[in-house]
């Protein structure tokens, strides 16, 4: 897997953590049930999401932080073809490749950087 | 969907060989059957969130958990340490099972939080610590949910 994809992985899934206890849909369980301070937690995730971003290349980092400002997703799975940031089918000849996530690309129609799953 | 059906054998670990929470939480993510890089991204979001507090809920329970996308579909798994793992758990005891939940950001079912939901519900039951001691085999940890209709 190609390092930066590894980092905008990273990225997306922190990013997902943070919204999770900001709409409001993990909110309760984490506070009842594992009693975490909801501030805090946004202050420390937003604090790696920095210094992960930090480590992109400029280029990606700035399709990165266009794509981060508009859209709660940044990065989407590519699963049998299509691409679950908008759903429509990624070309062929990109699916297919066998070292599909040995470099950083982005779905043609939504912008979301891709990450093929097995 | 029934708690039983998530959990397959093979995720069921009755004497973990992990020492410490880190080691159990690899050793768990290692039953997942993913790559080795999507494991290290797991174990690495699996530690954020313990970073942001513990996942244990006390009585000997953890239940570490996250969302990622490296997964496909809404896994779980179990490991069992009878000696104890230091958690650093909301009741300072050692952690004596752990329930991993792991989910992908888009699930159509939307399982993630009900399944988390019930996990914590079935270790805040009073018996549940000594019946998870007590079970043998993965089968019979199956058997212990299903008799808790879970």
């Amino acid at each position: 897997m190609h390092q930066q994809l590894e980092l905008l992985l990273q990225i997306q899934d922190l990013r997902m953590q943070r919204r999770g206890l900001t709409d409001g849909t993990l909110t309760d369980l984490e506070t009842d049930v594992f009693d975490i301070k909801v501030e805090d937690a946004i202050r420390s995730l937003d604090e790696k999401v920095e210094e992960l971003a930090g480590e992109l290349t400029r280029r990606i980092r700035e399709r990165y932080c266009r794509i981060a400002d508009k859209a709660p997703r940044v990065v989407a799975p590519v699963i049998n073809g299509i691409c679950y940031g908008c759903f429509v089918a990624v070309s062929t000849a990109r699916a297919s490749e066998a070292d599909r996530n040995l470099r950083v690309e982005s779905c043609e129609y939504c912008g979301c950087f891709l990450y093929h799953v097995a | 969907m029934k708690l039983r059906e998530l959990f397959v054998p093979s995720a069921i670990k009755l004497d973990l060989a992990a020492e410490t929470k880190d080691e159990a939480l690899r050793e768990l993510v290692s039953c997942m059957g993913l790559d080795e890089k999507s494991e290290g991204i797991l174990y690495k979001m699996l530690k954020r969130r313990e970073n942001l507090g513990s996942t244990g809920i006390g009585r000997g329970i953890a239940i570490p958990h996250c969302r990622s996308l490296v997964v496909t579909r809404l896994r779980v798994a179990f490991g069992r340490k009878l000696s104890g793992l230091d958690f650093k758990a909301i009741d300072e005891k050692p952690v004596r099972y752990v329930f991993l939940i792991v989910a992908p950001p888009l699930e159509v079912s939307n399982q993630y939080l009900p399944v988390l939901g019930k996990i914590a519900q079935f270790g805040k039951e009073a018996d549940v610590p000594e019946s998870l001691a007590e079970i043998s085999s993965p089968e019979q940890f199956i058997e212990l949910l299903d008799a808790k209709d879970l």
